[in-house]
Formats: structure tokens, C-alpha cells, sequence
């Protein structure tokens, strides 16, 4: 997995695009690098155009950044390829999550 | 066309081919499986003569191989031969290891062997690399050239020993496929191979060697879907599974993921449906097994005849099926589990708990 972040100017808006895989080996860091900047964020945006697959683990992480985002903001998808898509789809997530 | 009789071939006193007869029809595509150190190149490489049989009776065409008035260099043009490595010279570029043989042994003249030549580089795919050399080649191509090469000597047979046996799991299939198109334009081939599902999907026919002969041999359908021998059995179960013991303090999950990707690979596997058991196999090991038990044996197979996949977990313990667990942890698992495995099984035999799934079958 990699990551790299970004803010816009009044630093409201931040946008994580992630590439590769969110697994229980990279989920964890996922968590953390997201740990260390909700602050003063009112829209996270998760760009998954480069992520081709996703665990649980992966999942339990999204649910936490949205559960997270929830009472000041909001929590946007972007960009999820059909697999992972389906994976979404199979645990209910798809109903629960903001997936532009 | 082919017709070998009772062949016999030892080495220092050691039989290898003990009695192997075998009949080859003109456009005939045969594979050759089993195991390792059963006599299989040992066979190709008696066919053309690389190595001389002690007893027995090898006919091609009308030619008696073993006649010592045969033209051995002439029978050798007949049949050609592609190998595990691919012997490309590292100082000529593609196009001239292609022409070498059609100008030297055929006497071909160079503008008209230099045309067959980049005709035969584009049915391989691989036109825009003919001034390339070998080493900037990777082995997936230079194995394609190693075929051009081959049939640039416009061969009635061509043996093929394991060609994709040295290569990346990432390129055997570019070669299978070239292999593939060659198989449909009526030529005659001979292939020692591995890849099961392959030869299932080109062979007219399939011979298993084992014990020194041909234990048996039958359409694709026959070897593969119902073989009949006991060997032959074993071994067609043992090549369509890979097995682990997993020890949840010593797990890489991407080695793993890695070794299970290869062996898909190969059993022909399109990559949605590998994305699909790498996520079965996560959810199992890490959410399901690991945290009721530190070990786990587990095998995973992959019919080479359905495509199907079936994967078992054994382990000893009480008998309790995990998949019917409610722990909070466990049930998004539960969930893709149930989603994408059309058949789920828990049993105990003799102590032993195995869970049964089954991926891509009919649902039952
Ligand atoms: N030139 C040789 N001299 C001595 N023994 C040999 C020679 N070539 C092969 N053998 C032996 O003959 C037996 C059969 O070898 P062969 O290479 O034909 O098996 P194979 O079925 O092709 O195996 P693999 O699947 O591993 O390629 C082996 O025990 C091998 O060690
Ligand atoms: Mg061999």
C-alpha cells in the first residue's frame, strides 16, 4: 500500500488517495497516518482509483474513519474499482458509506 | 507417424524407459506428464536421437530411427526441438538466431530466410524486437524467439521439454499461448509439461509416465476427470493442490499470498477469480482460524479439469465450527465467506476438524 495526503487551503478538506492493497499487513498503517490528521477536517476524502483490493481489515478501518467523521463532517469514496466495490457490497457497506 | 516400440533406456545399469510404446497420429498435440525422474526427456530426447536407446523400435514416417543407415541431421530438420532453456546465442541479435539454421544447415538464401524469419517473430508477437539481443530479452520472449527459431527450420514435429518451467509465473502464459496457436495449425507436437490445465485444454492426448512406461494414457477428459490408475490418480491430485502448515506466530501473509498466486497462475486462473481466494484465504486464516488455534494445516486446490477451487483447513481441537461463531471479530469474515464460496463445510474425523470451502462450483 501506499499513501500520500492532501489538504486544501483552510485545511477543511483532505484528501488520502491510497494505492494497492488494504489488508490486515497494511490496514494497520492506514489507521495510524489517518490518526494523525482529522484534525479541523470536516471532509475526508478516500481516493481508491489505485487500490485493487480489500479485506476486513481494510473495512474495519473505513467503518472507523467514518464513525470518526461522522458528528463534524463527512467521509467520501472515490473512485472504487468493481472488485473491491463488490467487497463492499457483500458486508452491507455499500449502504452505510458515502461512494461517489 | 510416430511409432515407438518397446523402447528401453538405462543409465550405468539403471533402467529408466523400461518398455515404452507409444502410437502418434500426424497433428496429434500430446502431452507427456508425471512425475520427476520418470524417463520423460529421457523419451523426447530418444525421439530425436540425442540419445541412443539400448532396445526397442522407433518409427517416424517409414524412417527406422535406429537404422544405422538413418540420416540423423536430416531426421533432426524433421524434428525440432524447444527446451526448458532456451540456448539462445547471447551475441546475435533475434533475427539472426532465427536464420541461423534455415542459412547454414538448409542453405536458404539470407533475404529469403530473413522474411521467414520476421514472419515467424510476428506470429509470436515479437516483430519489434528482431535486432533486439537475447539479453534484453526477458525470459518470456526469449522463449517465444527459442520457438520462432524452431519452427524456422519449417520442422513435421516439434518436441517441447517443460518450455515454461525456467520462466516467471508472470510470462507462462504468453508462451503457453503461442504454443496454443501453433497447436491449431495442424502441426505435430510433443510436450513434457507441468502445466495441467494446459494440457488439458490443448492435448488430443495425454501419456503419463511413471515406473518406466507409459502407466497410461487417454483423451484429456480421461487422465484428468477419471483417471484410472491408482499412480496416475495420486499424482493428477497431488499436482492440482498446494498444502501448508500454518503457524499463526511465524505467518508472511504476502509470501503466502504470493505462492498461492503462482500456483493459480498456472493452473490457469483468471485474475478476478485469484483476487477472489486471496480474499477467501485472508478472511479465513486471519479472522476465522488464527484466532482460535496457533496451527492449521491447509490445502488449497484447483482443478485443472473445472477451474473449481476448494480449500480445507485441518486442525485438532474441540469440535466447534468457527463459521458458526459469533464473535464480532469474525463476522464481517463470515460474511464474504458466505458470499463468495458456493459450498461450506464443517466435519470431525478422528479428532481432526477440517472446514471444507469451495469457490467457483456449482452451488449446491
Ligand atoms: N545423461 C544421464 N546420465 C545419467 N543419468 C541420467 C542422464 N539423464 C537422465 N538420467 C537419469 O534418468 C532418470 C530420468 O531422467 P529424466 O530427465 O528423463 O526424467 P524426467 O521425467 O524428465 O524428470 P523431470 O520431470 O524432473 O524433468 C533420472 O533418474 C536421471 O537422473
Ligand atoms: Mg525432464
Amino acid at each position: 500500500m501506499n499513501l500520500s495526503m492532501k489538504k486544501n487551503e483552510d485545511g477543511t478538506v483532505l484528501t488520502v488517495i491510497v494505492d494497492g492493497s488494504i489488508d490486515t499487513v497494511t490496514a494497520p498503517e492506514l489507521e495510524n497516518r489517518l490518526e494523525g490528521a482529522y484534525a479541523g477536517v470536516k471532509e475526508l476524502i478516500l481516493d481508491f482509483a489505485g487500490v485493487d483490493y480489500v479485506s476486513s481489515a481494510g473495512l474495519r478501518v473505513i467503518m472507523g474513519a467514518d464513525q470518526r467523521m461522522s458528528g463534524t463532517g463527512r467521509l467520501i469514496l472515490k473512485n472504487v474499482n468493481e472488485d473491491v466495490r463488490e467487497v463492499f457490497e457483500m458486508t452491507g457497506f455499500d449502504e452505510l458509506l458515502n461512494i461517489e | 507417424m510416430i511409432s515407438v516400440k518397446h523402447l528401453c533406456k538405462s543409465y550405468n545399469g539403471a533402467p529408466v524407459l523400461r518398455n515404452v510404446s507409444a502410437e502418434i497420429g500426424r497433428g496429434e498435440i500430446i502431452s507427456i506428464i508425471g512425475p520427476s525422474g520418470t524417463g520423460k526427456s529421457t523419451f523426447l530426447r530418444c525421439l530425436n536421437l540425442l540419445e541412443h536407446p539400448d532396445a526397442g523400435e522407433i518409427l517416424v514416417g517409414h524412417t527406422n530411427l535406429l537404422d544405422p543407415g538413418t540420416d540423423v541431421p536430416e531426421l533432426r530438420m524433421k524434428m525440432g526441438m524447444v527446451f526448458q532453456q532456451f540456448n539462445l546465442f547471447p551475441h546475435m541479435t533475434v533475427l539472426e538466431n532465427i536464420m541461423l539454421a534455415p542459412c547454414t544447415l538448409r542453405r536458404i538464401p539470407r533475404t529469403k530466410a530473413r522474411e521467414k524469419a520476421l514472419e515467424l517473430l510476428k506470429t509470436v508477437g515479437l516483430l519489434d524486437k528482431a535486432e533486439a539481443l537475447p539479453e534484453e530479452l526477458s525470459g518470456g520472449q526469449q522463449q517465444r524467439v527459442a520457438i520462432a527459431r524452431t519452427l524456422a527450420m519449417e520442422p513435421e514435429i516439434v518436441l517441447f521439454d517443460e518450455p515454461t518451467s525456467a520462466l516467471d509465473p508472470t510470462m507462462v502464459n504468453e508462451v503457453l499461448t503461442v504454443i496454443r496457436n501453433l497447436s491449431k495449425t495442424g502441426i505435430t507436437m510433443i510436450i513434457v509439461t507441468h502445466e495441467m490445465r494446459f494440457a488439458r485444454d490443448v492435448s488430443t492426448r495425454v501419456l503419463y509416465m511413471d515406473e518406466g512406461i507409459v502407466y497410461e494414457e487417454g483423451t484429456p477428459q480421461e487422465i484428468f476427470g477419471s483417471p484410472k490408475r491408482p499412480r496416475t490418480r495420486a499424482f493428477i491430485r497431488r499436482m492440482d493442490m498446494l498444502c501448508f502448515e500454518l503457524d499463526k506466530f511465524d505467518f508472511d501473509l504476502y509470501h503466502f499470498r504470493s505462492e498461492v498466486d503462482d500456483f493459480a497462475v498456472r493452473q490457469m486462473m483468471e485474475q478476478k477469480k485469484r483476487n477472489a481466494i486471496q480474499l477467501v484465504l485472508e478472511e479465513l486464516i486471519e479472522n476465522i482460524l488464527f484466532p482460535r488455534m496457533e496451527k492449521t494445516q491447509l490445502e488449497i486446490g484447483i482443478s485443472a479439469e473445472s477451474g473449481e477451487a476448494e480449500i480445507r483447513a485441518l486442525w485438532t481441537g474441540p469440535a466447534e465450527n468457527p463459521l458458526n461463531a459469533d464473535d464480532e471479530a469474525g463476522q464481517m469474515a463470515r460474511m464474504i465467506l458466505s458470499k463468495r464460496c458456493s459450498q461450506r463445510e464443517f466435519a470431525q474425523e478422528d479428532s481432526r476438524n477440517i472446514l471444507t470451502l469451495k469457490l467457483f462450483g456449482e452451488t449446491k
